[in-house]
């Protein structure tokens, strides 16, 4: 086995690791603003992927001109769950058992609407330029890859500015680290929920469109998703972008360097039990608030 | 809460309880008025749906630890018995026992750490824990990898098939159903009860809550493990994609919650009445719309019926007075 | 009987406990006090192991207790009521009391043996005619009494109790202090309690501990301890002198 195998693993590994830290991020931060654990979080990236697709496939509109339409209309559904179903959560008495029920219940619903009207065979965004790959000495990086993962980093460095460095933003953010605090000194709690969530689903569109460059996807593939989401974020604990981003990239390095040596399905296998040891000693997380 | 102060009272009506004994003779015999076979299949799951709900209602509703993967034991029993029948060609109903203990002893490999979580975590872990089992059984060999397993069929008419299975699944249900219940009015069930109510206070008051909850977690992969190695063989097939299915820990978690999870009554009428409509919904417009619409009601549930319909139609009709 | 030798606790930065040293013999009740936020019902949650200790050691009638979990610690004979009173909210007032007794000391498995147990010490705390009644429709001063019967269905040695007077009016004080030595006297219990109500120590303990930012500041005859400069210090603050 080469070396320059096995850093291309280690490169794939990686770029994987940032479309998954993309899709994390939005989940840790409806966690950490509003305490609601979204498991339907990874079905809106399933969604993301196919309206990416459908504009591919049915009006020829490449995935990365159809993505602002995509965020927009992602950002509206999350407002639609927001309403329905994630407010009405945030009163009960233990929230986090019950957004964890309710969104679960979400999660079947849109899995299952999907599966209804769109069919649950598989899909793959591909565009022309994803066909080729790039060249550094003896190794090939395939186009797909990169391009999600320039998808995602931007999309996280956009999440990033945006909390940093912009008025509702620095709400969002000052709810994340004080929610009493933030009310306090006059920012809305309701208004940033609503931004929050829908900030929250509309990158996990953003993740699953990056997700659909370089994998197969189809409904009840959300499961599995999840199943990263969760890694990610108990990794990377549930303080901040830059947590999550660099548990992301820890992920997807590790993911790399087993892909070198383990069939596939046995690196999955890999990182869950990773999860559960993490889960057992450390559930703040490695990089963790 | 009010139904238990009524169960535990000492001037119980035994009036009331005539009834059980009654519908019990009626469903045992209920086959031999030759029904058409739709309705032995409908039954049938109902009382596997009923065994699920109680068995799961053990560790999450009597403790409060909801887990999302109580299907990874119920899909170890199913396993169990299809592998003892496929490669050493013994009779599942005489494994399905076994299936049980494989169940049970999942449990208490797992159980010891995933239970010292704390809410949230402890559900997620169980999440986890069924999507992992599903993909090791996807690719493992022994057990059929993404081929699954068959089962000899009964040397017997389809007829004779259903009504078998209808009664041996009775049976299980009903014995479920019965120790759960002798569970919740123990000492055991007290303790179980005590977890949910203030977990620290319980362990204040000298209850060894660790075992408490692997006692509870791991009698109820028992029963589902038993559950499954008859659903198994039932359905003479098994394979990671159908019987590890996500949806149906969504819908024991549903009818668990919708008959409300506090005590044996409620799981049992969630099972009946959630079972019988999944299967209507599902024969007649399709398995999708079945499962959007128990999405959707796990939501409404989740949201305005927290203690399940009973207590929400009982809390309707007092506002109504008052 | 009860005895701390030395324990100490930290939270991260915060020193909650510093060589804390304290005895309690058996038969007597005794009171720790100290200004909010000393550190007492850490304490109080070291010895009953909620808290690991950090240093130092707890011992029970002589044998060592400082690594033994909550439920161990009850079976051995300590029982305790919280600060902020918890009854278990969902369940009558006489099935909190019963799930204690079958867990108790005696180790009953028996239902109905368990509730009789229950309703005799619902009795001793006159809670007797609200016993069906769902706990969480109790008032302040009940949900105390129920505390207290909860705390001694176990069949403890020891008690700590965790300002059980706060918030009680004058005769709700008076009746408390008799029920109090009811408990160490026809019941044989030690007690030990932190308490902020001053006619409540002086009442009823025979010698006190004060703590302050998790040190020992004084401890002695309940006269001694309220002439101790330092502990008037501690309370009212420095003294301006004319």
């Amino acid at each position: 086995m080469s070396l320059s195998y096995i850093v291309e693993s280690i490169i794939s590994g990686i770029l994987l690791g940032g479309i998954y830290a993309l899709l994390s991020v939005g989940f840790g931060l409806t966690w950490g603003t509003m305490k609601v654990l979204n498991i339907s979080h990874a079905v809106f990236a399933v969604l993301g992927a196919f309206v990416a697709y459908w504009f591919f496939v049915k009006a020829g509109v490449d995935p990365i001109l159809s993505l602002p339409l995509m965020v927009v209309l992602l950002f509206l559904v999350g407002g639609v769950v927001y309403r329905l179903v994630i407010r009405p959560v945030t009163k009960a008495k233990d929230i986090i058992m019950a957004s964890m029920v309710a969104t679960f219940g979400v999660a079947i619903v849109v899995e299952n609407l999907m599966s209804f009207f769109w069919r649950p065979d598989p899909r793959i965004l591909k565009p022309s330029y994803t066909g080729s790959s790039i060249f550094i000495g003896e190794m090939a990086i395939s186009k797909g890859p990169l391009i999600g993962f320039a998808m995602a980093i931007l999309a996280i460095a956009l999440l990033y500015w945006f909390l940093h460095h912009t008025y509702t933003g620095k709400g969002v953010q000052a709810t994340w680290q004080n929610p009493m605090g933030a009310a306090l000194a006059g920012v809305n709690p309701e208004h940033v929920s609503l931004i929050t969530f829908g900030l929250s689903i509309a990158s996990a569109g953003t993740a699953g469109v990056a997700m659909a460059l370089i994998y197969a996807f189809y409904p009840s593939v959300q499961t599995v998703w999840t199943m990263f989401v969760f890694l990610v974020t108990i990794v990377g604990g549930v303080g901040s972008v830059i947590g999550t981003a660099l548990a992301g990239l820890l992920i997807g390095f590790i993911i790399g360097v087993s892909a070198a040596f383990l069939p596939f399905v046995w690196v999955n296998v890999l990182l869950f039990a990773f999860l559960l040891v993490i889960l057992l000693f450390k559930p703040e997380g490695l990089f963790g608030s | 809460m009010q139904e238990m102060m009524q169960e535990r009272g000492p001037n119980r009506p035994w009036g009331k309880y005539i009834y059980l004994p009654i519908i019990m003779i009626i469903l045992f015999a209920f086959p031999l008025v030759n029904p058409p076979l739709f309705f032995l299949t409908l039954f049938f799951s109902v009382f596997m749906y009923v065994g699920l709900t109680e068995s799961w209602n053990l560790l999450g509703g009597y403790t409060g630890y909801v887990s999302l993967g109580h299907i990874a034991f119920f899909s170890m029993g199913a396993y169990t018995t299809a592998v003892f029948m496929n490669r050493f060609g013994i009779s599942p109903f005489a494994t399905a026992i076994l299936g049980g203990v494989f169940a049970a002893l999942l449990a208490a490999l797992v159980g010891y750490p995933v239970l010292r979580l704390k809410g949230a975590y402890f559900t997620i872990s169980s999440l986890l824990l069924a999507v992992v089992m599903q993909l090791i059984f996807m690719n493992w060999e022994f057990v059929g990898s993404s081929t699954g397993l068959w089962y000899k069929l009964l040397p017997v008419s389809i007829e004779a098939n259903r009504i078998i299975f209808y009664e041996v699944m009775l049976v299980v249900a009903l014995v479920i159903t019965l120790l759960v219940r002798w569970v919740e009015k123990s000492k055991f069930g007290a303790g179980l009860i005590a977890i949910r109510e203030d977990e620290d206070v319980a362990k204040m008051m000298g209850i060894n809550t660790p075992l408490l909850k692997m006692r509870a977690f791991i009698l109820g992969a028992f029963f589902a493990g038993v559950v499954g190695g008859v659903y198994g063989y039932y359905m003479s097939y098994v394979h990671p994609e159908v019987t590890f299915n996500i949806n149906t820990s969504l819908l024991i978690l549903l009818m668990s919650f919708f008959g409300g999870c506090r005590t044996w009554t409620g799981p049992l009428l969630g099972a009946v009445v959630l079972s019988l409509a999944n299967q209507l919904i599902v024969t007649f417009i399709g398995a999708e719309i079945s499962r959007i619409l128990y999405g959707l009601l796990l939501v409404i549930v989740i949201i305005f019926m927290p203690n399940g319909v009973i207590q929400y139609i009982k809390g309707a009709f007092v506002s109504e007075k008052g | 009987m009860l005895e701390g030798v030395r324990v100490s606790k930290r939270f991260g930065g915060l020193k909650a406990l510093t060589d804390f040293d304290f005895l309690v013999e058996k038969g007597q009740i005794v009171g720790l006090i100290g200004p909010n936020g000393s550190g007492k019902t850490t304490l109080f949650n070291v010895i009953t192991g909620f808290y690991p200790s950090d240093s130092g050691k707890v011992l029970f009638k002589g044998k060592e207790i400082t690594r033994c979990k909550p439920y161990e610690v009850s079976k051995l004979g300590i029982s305790r009521t919280f600060q902020i009173v918890r009854p278990l909210l969902g369940l009558s007032v006489i099935d909190n009391i019963t799930t204690a007794v079958l867990y108790g000391r005696d180790n009953i498995g028996s239902m109905a043996k368990g509730r009789g147990r229950a309703l005799d010490l619902l009795k001793f705390v006159r809670l007797d005619v609200k016993k069906d009644v769902p706990a969480q429709s109790l008032v302040a001063a009940e949900r105390k009494r129920l505390e207290l019967a909860r705390a001694l269905a176990a069949k403890p040695e020891f008690l700590l109790l965790d300002e059980t007077f706060s918030g009680l009016n004058d005769t709700e004080i008076a009746d408390a202090i008799k029920l109090i030595f009811k408990i160490r006297d026809e019941l044989n219990i030690t007690i030990f309690l932190i308490e902020h109500v001053m006619k409540a120590v002086m009442g009823t303990c025979e010698k006190i501990f004060v703590m302050q930012y998790g040190v020992k500041l004084a401890e002695g005859k309940p006269e001694e301890v309220s002439k101790n400069p330092a502990v008037i210090e501690a309370y009212l603050g420095k003294k301006k002198h004319a």
